[in-house]
């Protein structure tokens, strides 16, 4: 028995699966038929021509801009204090922090959401934008934790403590020798983020008010009606969103093999 | 820096409090809750949970939840395996552009990937398609979209990634010494795995295993959307109690009767991690 080959041509195989549904979506976008179904009719742009050019979808896109930047930006900060804290800076409970930090990731999307929309109604808050941002802020800020301490770890503790030797104070260390060192894992972060929070669809249907960014108007056309359009957006968006996490993933090796 | 990780810290701790703890804490005391009419009363009361215990729907659907995390967490174990041992010993210097590679598709957002499974799996799909085209049936197989079939395959395809993390760190743990002397000394092949392979990467297959079970108990759009008449789950009865039939404190109970039963099998594992880490040289020392 040959285990080795087996193993390979096995994991070759896993690896297809994993990408069979971005193949088919494409090759559907591109497919010159109203059925989405073989055989295939030829080659068409029109699904992409009918995408691009519709007001309703490109209001969603605005939207999710609108969201994602924002919780970009704050997970990735916030992400960055918790990965400080864990690794860089003594603190008490630090295993209760850690814990505590996962504990968004564990909770069932749909819990959190259903809690969040009850507080939401008793403090009389009005569903909007920012409900959804500060939503979508705490499930995303496992992974961005986890993003940048990941890169923080295997910074040299060594140069921050040369530093500080020399005399730079505690500011200054941060600024000039750990800022510097994990401004990689920060970047990846804050792609990642972007890509999580613009799919995210769970959540946002919950703690969002009348306007949808284009995950919510996709969920939405997909129940009501498929059509190859529907692959089109499909395409642009998986591609968008891979392209980022590629981007911040280079980045990230980039500080890791310095 | 005497402290300063305090100071980080807390601005951390506080959007967690607001978002995260203080939803889950408001949700237990709605759990307390009963509907008159269209007001909720707030005079607490045991009874949702007496209707869930009750209930042979509720009991049912939380079985079913758990029991959909178990067959999830063994089919991604048992396609993962060979894949964890690929990329850690063969993988050379691409094993973590294999790694890449292998999460990239989690990022395609759970709709897409949805949307993709159902022209794959659809009457006129890829997979009926396929098989008609090469004779193997006549008519197209119609289990295959809206079954329990469809939405466990496409739940595994969504974790798979999460588990071959979690056995590739076992792997990489796994010392290639001990398996060859287990060979050397005439075990087959099966027992090498059973006594050898199993036990030591046991670390990586809860770890794993646990990220698995909880997000396919949590999962609701996946089986609403390809589980047919199945897509009724748990988390989709919280959802229709918040939505249609506007009995939030009903679907509060269930849904902390659903946190109390996952956060005890999260102990229950996290502990048998944490033994497992301390007592590994006692085991290494008696295989």
């Amino acid at each position: 028995m040959n285990g080795p080959r087996l193993a390979a041509s096995w994991t070759l195989l896993v690896f297809a699966f994993m990408y069979l549904p971005v193949a088919v979506v494409l090759l559907f976008s591109l497919n010159d038929s109203e059925i989405i179904a073989f055989p295939l009719q030829g080659l068409t742009l029109d699904w992409y021509r009918e995408v691009v050019s519709d007001p309703r979808l490109a209001r969603g896109f605005g939207i999710t801009m609108m969201v994602a930047a924002p919780v970009a930006v704050l997970s990735t900060l916030l992400g960055a204090l918790a990965a400080l804290a864990l690794t860089r800076y003594d603190m008490r409970f630090k295993a209760a922090f850690a814990a505590l930090l996962l504990v968004p990731f564990l909770i069932p999307r749909l819990i959190l959401a259903v809690g969040q929309l009850i507080v939401l109604s008793d403090l009389g808050i009005a569903r909007s934008l920012v409900t959804v941002v500060l939503g979508q802020t705490v499930v995303i800020l496992p992974f961005t934790s986890m993003i940048i301490a990941s890169v923080l770890m295997r910074v040299d503790r060594r140069l921050e403590e040369a530093a500080t030797d020399l005399g730079a104070s505690a500011w200054s260390v941060f600024r000039r020798v750990t800022l510097p060192l994990m401004r990689n894992g920060l970047i990846a972060a804050m792609f990642i983020a972007f890509v999580l929070a613009s799919s995210e669809t769970v959540l946002t249907t919950f703690v969002s008010g009348r306007q949808q960014p284009l995950s919510l108007l996709v969920a939405s056309d997909f129940r009501f009606a498929i059509s190859p359009s529907l692959n089109a957006l499909a395409v642009l968006i998986v591609f968008g969103n891979i392209a980022l996490v590629l981007l911040g993933e280079a980045v990230r090796r980039r500080s890791l093999r310095k | 820096m005497s402290r300063t990780g305090n100071w980080l810290a807390a601005p951390v701790v506080l959007a967690l409090i607001a978002t995260c703890l203080v939803p889950m804490g408001v949700l237990f005391a709605y759990s307390f809750f009963q509907v008159d009419f269209v007001a909720i009363n707030t005079d607490p009361t045991l009874k949702n949970y007496a209707k869930i215990i009750g209930s042979e729907t509720y009991r049912s659907l939380i079985g079913r939840a758990f029991l959909s995390g178990a067959v999830v967490v063994a089919i991604t174990a048992v396609i993962g395996y060979p894949v964890a041992w690929f990329v850690a010993r063969r993988g050379g210097e691409w094993k973590s552009a294999l790694l890449t590679l292998l999460l990239v598709p989690l990022y395609t957002g759970d709709m897409v990937r949805i949307f993709a499974w159902r022209v794959i799996l659809g009457a006129e799909g890829v997979i009926n398609r396929f098989a008609q085209w090469a004779g193997l049936i006549t008519e197209p197989i119609q289990v295959l979209l809206f079954s329990p079939i469809a939405s466990h395959l496409v739940l595994a395809y969504n974790f798979l990634p999460f588990m071959v993390m979690g056995l590739w760190l076992g792997y990489e743990a796994l010392d290639d010494a001990l398996v060859e002397a287990a060979r050397d000394l005439g075990a087959p092949p099966v027992a090498v795995f059973r006594r050898v392979v199993l036990p030591m990467t046991l670390p990586g297959l809860i770890a794993g295993g646990m990220m698995v079970f909880v997000m396919v108990v949590g999962d609701y759009m996946t089986p609403q959307l390809l589980g047919g008449a199945s897509g009724v789950t748990v988390i989709s009865a919280i959802n229709d109690l918040f939505g249609t039939a506007f009995d939030w404190p009903l679907g509060s109970a269930i849904a902390c009767t659903l946190l109390a039963l996952l956060g005890l099998f999260l102990a229950v594992a996290a502990y048998a991690l944490s033994r497992m880490n301390l007592g590994r040289s006692l085991i290494s020392g008696e295989a």
